[in-house]
């Protein structure tokens, strides 16, 4: 189940958002898209959701075509998207929520399994969801995303606002999300850690891709800097 | 002041149906961002519906199952032909545009049926009394107050214990992110649109026995009422609207009972006034946690 | 400004064309142009507000209302009043103004109501400013139907003189027609459409949102008592007349024409109003090619509220497109 981007361009009105990004992420692998605020790296996982319209280029998912799609059918489709920002239901208790991520399931099966990788959330299960604290939310977010068992899991900068501490329990989830042969696309603004973990990065500017780096590079920061600013 | 138990009772089942009424406003709401000024007019085609079937002489429960066939139709036909199209549109344009549908169908209705209206005698006998504790209490207040509490306990399990219900929760309080988790949008849509025509139907049944005159305003001011009513509870959450539609219900049922003629004409202008002081002061509802703050531009 | 000069010429000619066919009309029909004519004059009141701060009322008739009842008591003969309004306060009893007087007081009057009503209500916006002006109309209803101490309550307007003729109706339309193109021309409307665009930058600009919208609401309100007026003078009038019915028909006139133009406003009252007085006269049976044309009673409304519907979903910016009228058109 491999995702393949090939020359996709947004354009919000007059603005180009991101121009002509190729891209592949197979599955058992972690693909970083790292860049600058206002690079383009939203866009792009809002453009496979379909959440915001494509101006050009393909999008497929082991060659079906998920350009022009409505969200609801490319998240049935295997693709899981944690937001930027979490977008949890605040109103609504953790189980609720990790129901809610069983709409897009293609399997039958039940919430129980989310618990396996983040076991604070079945300590809250029963509680309101707004009650949890950021790094809580977080885990509940991918939790729920997993719930669905995606082929796909599209990650919108999901250390924005945690500890260091909450961050290494979210990126060693997501190292065994890799495992699980699950492909992984990761935005992120924290380069170094993303570098490091990912098994390529993608550094995006301007709405383009500028610079591909492994996670030898993960060290030299004078590469990276260049990146950004290139 | 003169209050009877009978006063009490027509208070409180009228504030059971206007309960039902707020909860289908409020659903619809809730998915849509769409207030449904045309609510009463499908309330009032139901209403004829149950003429109808008296007229051709059908047995009550055929009237009955009329009714709901015709609301449910019109509702799902006012979904596909003016909700959808319209659903980018903002909150203003679509009030406006079922505005015009309900202007629509009462003309339809003027034209087919008359001002004069028809009589629907469904269920007659209800409206003859119990007696309760040596009190008379008319049978159809009994019967209203208990349907509504049925509706109202099935919905709740609809909403909590069904997926269906809990993906229509999320879909109010979110719906960019519902869709990208998976949920239907045109299904949550379609079926808050069916449970709201659901709720109409029942309520163009319990109004017909206490109201048996159906004319092409038939339940237009009830609307109204409501929609202050649902305002004032809290437009964005169902608990909330629901206890605004049943507090007004009760409120005007009481206050219209109770009331001798010359002070009740007024009820009106107080009523929307405080609706108005509502949305100047505590915009998201009396029944609200936070009352929130009006949009500020 | 005289680039412009054809977004206030156009209007005028179709009002005066209006005119010029109405007097011609025979007595019968009429009186189907000179509601035409107040039809643009209510509907243009309300275009002064909706089409420049975007914002949605529904409480546009009430000052109409209080217009048309502030004319009417004030109008109608002092012998005459305790026929159909025995329980007036006593200065209104006593009082009798001519025509003019009438009018201006009817504006006043709606201008005052409009600032009365708009101090409080001018900070909200969207769906709050459309259910809240909605609650107004119902409260000015309510009252006047049951207030008898300021006018006819439940009774009909009878023994007001009918000074609105054709002209006089068409002037009414000019005077609307044109203090809404200046309204829009000048500086407030302009910071008006400022906000409608970007309501944050413009505040940042300086520009008092409040301020400009309780303006543009004040302005709407004089010409709708101006209206109501009008409208009291040409036929007999009750507090039905001026509730929902003619809230959704010239909110319809409007939103066909198309809401953000002047030129908007006076295509959508003059079209839906030959439409309406079309439907009218055929509901007792009109003369068409090929004989008589008879429609059931009710059809009109049928008709409106399909054209508004079908608008709103297929072409949201009206008729005209939202703009005003330019030569470029003519010389295609």
């Amino acid at each position: 189940m491999t995702l393949v981007l090939r020359d996709v361009r947004v354009r919000y009105g007059a603005v180009d958002a991101v121009r002509g990004l190729s891209l592949e992420v197979k599955p058992g692998e972690i693909v970083g898209l790292i860049g600058p605020n206002g690079a383009g790296k939203s866009s792009t996982l809002h453009a496979i959701m379909g959440a915001v319209p494509v101006a050009g280029g393909e999008i497929s998912l082991n060659g079906s075509s998920l350009r022009g799609r409505r969200s609801e059918d490319v998240a049935r489709a295997g693709v899981a998207l944690v937001p930027e920002g979490r977008r949890i239901f605040a109103e609504l208790t953790v189980e609720e929520n990790l129901r809610l991520g069983l709409a897009a399931r293609r399997t039958p099966g039940g919430v129980e399994e989310a618990f396996e990788l983040f076991p604070i959330v079945r300590e809250f299960r029963d509680r309101q969801a707004g009650a949890l604290s950021g790094g809580q939310q977080q885990q509940l977010a991918i939790a729920r995303a997993l719930v669905a068992k995606p082929d796909v899991l599209l990650l919108d900068e999901p250390s924005l606002g945690l500890a260091p501490r909450i961050v290494d329990v979210v990126f060693d989830a997501l190292a065994a999300v890799r495992e699980r042969g699950i492909a992984v696309l990761l935005v992120e603004q924290r380069a170094q850690r993303t570098v490091a973990l990912a098994d390529r990065s993608h550094v995006l500017a301007n709405g383009e891709l500028r610079l591909t780096l492994g996670p030898g590079d993960a060290n030299d920061t004078e590469k990276l800097v260049a990146a950004y600013f290139a | 002041m003169t209050v009877s138990w009978q006063t009490i009772a027509d208070a409180v089942s009228l504030g059971g149906i206007y309960a039902l009424m707020a909860v289908g406003i409020g659903l619809v709401f809730g998915v849509l961002r769409l207030v449904n000024f045309a609510y009463g007019q499908l309330i009032m085609s139901g209403a004829f519906a149950l003429a109808l079937a008296a007229q051709w002489n059908w047995p009550v429960w055929a009237g009955i199952l009329l009714c709901f066939a015709v609301v449910l139709a019109l509702s799902m036909l006012m979904d596909r032909l003016v909700f959808r199209p319209l659903r980018e549109q903002s909150p203003a344009v679509m009030l406006v545009a079922t505005f015009a549908v309900a202007f629509l169908l009462q003309s339809i209705a003027l034209l087919w049926f008359g001002a004069l209206g028809k009589i629907a005698s469904s269920v007659a006998e209800l409206n003859t009394p119990w007696v309760i504790g040596g009190v008379d209490i008319r049978k159809i207040s009994v019967v209203a107050v208990a349907v509504t509490i049925a509706c109202l306990a099935a919905l709740q399990l609809l909403l909590t214990r069904m997926s269906v219900g809990l993906h229509m929760r999320a879909a109010a309080l979110d719906f960019a992110t519902s869709r990208m988790l998976g949920v239907r949008a045109n299904r949550v849509i379609g079926s808050a649109v069916l449970v709201s025509g659901f709720l109409a139907a029942v309520v163009a049944v319990l109004l017909t026995v206490q109201f048996p005159l159906v004319t092409p305003s038939f339940a237009l001011r009830d609307t109204i009422v409501v929609l202050a009513g649902v305002v004032l509870g809290g437009l964005n959450r169902p608990i909330a609207a629901t206890l605004g539609g049943f507090t007004i219900g009760f409120a005007s049922g009481f206050l219209g009972g109770a009331l001798p003629t010359n002070q009740s004409q007024y009820l009106d202008s107080f009523l929307f006034a405080a609706v108005i002081l509502v949305l100047l002061v505590r915009p998201n509802g009396l029944f609200t946690r936070h009352g929130g703050t009006a949009q500020r531009l | 400004m005289t680039g412009r000069l054809p977004q206030l010429a156009a209007p005028a000619v179709l009002v005066l064309g209006t005119a010029v066919l109405g007097q011609v009309a025979s007595s019968a029909t009429q009186v189907y142009f000179i509601e035409a004519l107040v039809s643009v004059v209510i509907v243009v009141g309300l275009y002064i507000f909706i089409g420049n701060t975007g914002v949605l009322s529904f409480g546009h008739i009430s000052f109409v209302a209080l217009g048309a009842w502030t004319a009417g008591v004030l109008s109608v003969p002092t012998g005459e009043k305790p026929a159909f309004m025995p329980s007036l306060f006593g200065f209104l009893r006593h009082t009798t103004v001519g025509n003019v007087p009438s009018l201006l007081l009817a504006a006043v009057a709606g201008g005052v109501f409009a600032l009365v009503v708009g101090l409080p209500l001018m900070r909200l916006t969207g769906l709050a400013a459309g259910i809240a002006t909605f609650a107004v109309l119902e409260i000015t209803n309510n009252i006047l139907q049951y207030y008898e101490k300021i006018g006819p309550g439940q009774n009909t307007f009878s023994a007001v003189p009918e000074t609105t003729g054709v002209w006089q109706a068409a002037v009414g339309a000019l005077v609307a027609v044109g203090a809404a193109f200046v309204y829009q021309r000048s500086r407030f409307g302009r910071m008006l459409r400022a906000v409608r665009e970007d309501a944050p930058a413009a505040a940042a600009a300086g520009i008092s949102i409040y301020r400009q919208r309780l303006g543009a609401f004040v302005l709407s309100g004089v010409v709708a008592g101006f209206a109501g007026g009008l409208e009291v003078h040409l036929l007999p009038l009750s507090y039905r007349d001026l509730y929902l019915d003619l809230t959704f028909l010239t909110l319809a006139m409007l939103v066909i024409g198309g809401v953000s133009s002047l030129w908007g406003a006076v295509v959508g009252a003059l079209a839906i109003s030959a439409l309406d007085s079309f439907f009218a006269s055929a509901e007792n049976g009109v003369g068409i090619p090929g004989g008589t044309l008879t429609v059931p009673s009710g059809t009109r409304v049928i008709v409106e509220g399909v054209l508004m519907a079908l608008i709103l979903i297929v072409r949201p910016s009206g008729l005209t497109g939202g703009r005003e009228f330019s030569l470029r058109w003519l010389r295609r």
